[in-house]
């Protein structure tokens, strides 16, 4: 059970992240290797708001969502708009270039000791035998809020079906007179928010590290790839299946006999890019259509 | 009065010249028709008028207005609207939502004139009798349903010129039909047709005009009786008669 309620909450946590990124890889079909950085700065802004500045943690968490959309619309101005029209793999070079540069000024803002968001919540409770903290609880209801939140808008208002447009069929979607390159800008900032949402569920549940941008990433791609490309409910649904088998690879005493040490869970995410490239390389959800 | 308005109109990639110095007008209400062999720059053309392409020389005047340097989504505002040889449709949404987001990107006045947007998609899906698949995703329908649903889509968003490459390819000779009458409906209604179709006697049955293109320049252009007479049709499409 604790096994469980570890990858829903680890889940939950990669969905957040992957949601976001799954429109911008659908739309843009670019890879933005300093997401993992836009993590952390989420949730670094957020802990020195709350715990350095001593604002109340609601604004501090504001203040941490609009920093991560900040150096996300950076990120693209920069180090996107003007090379993925020249090709599609320049903002691969250029997005890991900006992710180291990200990665010296985290460490040289907030240095290398963990930083922690004490969220003052009270302690938790024991369900079925798997402990579980309020803050956790917490964590995982405004990620799955935030998630229907964000699938009512992107299935039921005009601005979702845009989005959609953009993301199936951009060509048309311009000749219909969408404003596709403002879209492209606000899917781009919208992964920033998320994933500085995302920083923000690592520094109140763990402890934010400057080591830790890459590890994301790689997750966050893990379960794009796997759940087909811009498929956003695949991707989540993935980030899901990779907590989980992170969880029982770590958790489980195999064969009565070891336990694989922590260490080996993040080749979960590289395993399971390597598979389904293998295996099923259009992903696993991929849209189901007749060929023309 | 000239719609449309090409002057000088050139494009290339690198070395490669692709259209070279094309001029012609179209008068509103008119259907021309765009033929030539594949790799002429019919749709290079199209790119080019639907803002996809900026030309390396040239303009397009819309309304005697210059949109060279508008974009797409602009040009379209203005009611420049392209149905695309490889379908531009969004399979993996409903047929209703294929008109809904088409009818909710137009200008707000556009819109109000519309009235009840869900109403108007009703009618347009009837016109085009895919009623009954509303709610079905546009990828599960076969090649000439989405060719009927991509024009009776534009039709209903109010554009003046409809820029239509190739509605007849992939489409079997009953839909081809339906498609011919809709292009028809399009007239009667006083809209303005580009169409590049390489289905002579189709072109022949509904163009007012024939515009020739060949390596990237007009070559002829005419009533479609007098452009089906000509030798350099016959040599561009057969090439040159050896006992001549």
């Amino acid at each position: 059970m604790q096994l469980l309620v570890n990858a829903l909450i680890a889940g939950s946590l990669a969905a957040l992240i992957a949601g976001g990124l799954a429109l911008v890889y659908g739309v843009l079909g670019i890879f933005n290797m300093a997401l993992g950085q836009l993590v952390l700065i989420g949730g670094y802004a957020t802990w020195w708001l709350y715990q350095v500045a001593g604002l109340p943690l609601i604004v501090s968490i504001l203040g941490g969502l609009a920093t991560g959309a900040l150096c996300t619309w950076l990120t693209f101005e920069v180090f996107v708009n003007p090379f993925y029209r020249k090709h599609r793999f320049l903002p691969l070079v250029t997005t890991i270039a900006w992710s180291m540069i990200l990665d010296g000024l985290i460490l040289l803002l907030f240095e290398e000791r963990p930083r922690s968001i004490i969220s003052g919540l009270p302690e938790g409770f024991i369900l079925w035998g798997a402990h579980i903290s309020m803050q956790q609880c917490v964590l995982v209801s405004v990620t799955v809020c935030a998630l229907c939140a964000f699938g009512y808008v992107f299935h039921c208002t005009s601005l979702g079906r845009r989005l959609r447009a953009v993301v199936q069929n951009t060509h048309a979607s311009l000749s219909l007179g969408i404003n596709a390159p403002l879209l492209y800008r606000a899917i781009f900032i919208m992964s920033g928010v998320f994933a500085a949402g995302g920083g923000i569920f690592i520094g109140i549940d763990q402890n934010l590290s400057p080591t830790l941008g890459f590890t994301y990433t790689i997750k966050a791609y893990a379960a794009i790839i796997a759940g087909g490309k811009g498929n956003v409910w695949g991707a989540v649904l993935c980030a899901y299946i990779i907590a989980l088998l992170e969880q029982l690879l770590v958790g489980v005493h195999w064969f009565n006999a070891f336990y694989v040490p922590a260490g080996y869970q993040q080749t979960v995410a590289l395993l399971f890019i390597i598979g389904i490239l293998l295996l099923r390389p259009q992903g696993l959800f991929a849209h189901k259509v007749r060929s023309a | 009065m000239a719609l449309l308005s090409l002057s000088d109109i050139s494009f290339g990639i690198g070395q490669h010249q692709i259209l070279r110095n094309i001029a012609f007008d179209v008068a509103e209400g008119d259907i021309v028709g765009l033929i030539g062999p594949n790799g002429s720059g019919k749709t290079t053309l199209f790119n080019v008028l639907s803002g996809f392409l900026k030309p390396s020389s040239g303009a397009i005047l819309y309304r005697e207005g210059d949109i060279t340097a508008l974009s797409a989504a602009r040009r379209s505002r203005l009611g420049i609207g392209r149905v695309f040889q490889n379908f531009g449709i969004f399979r993996d949404m409903t047929l209703e939502e294929n008109v809904l987001v088409a009818l909710e990107a137009l200008p707000k006045d556009r819109r109000i004139q519309l009235g009840d947007l869900r109403t108007v998609v009703g009618e347009t899906l009837e016109m085009v009798g895919l009623s009954s698949h509303a709610k079905k995703k546009a990828g599960c329908l076969s090649g000439g349903q989405m060719r009927l649903l991509e024009i009776a889509r534009t039709l209903k968003s109010g554009k003046e010129l409809f820029l239509l490459d190739e509605p007849t390819a992939g489409v079997s000779p009953k839909m081809t039909g339906q498609v011919a009458d809709l292009i028809t409906a399009l007239k009667r209604e006083g809209k303005t047709v580009l169409i590049i179709e390489h289905d002579l006697p189709f072109i022949g049955s509904i163009c007012d005009r024939v515009i020739v293109m060949d390596v990237g320049q007009i070559v002829l252009q005419g009533t479609p009786g007098e452009v089906k007479k000509s030798k350099e049709l016959q040599e561009i499409y057969f090439g040159a008669d050896p006992t001549t």
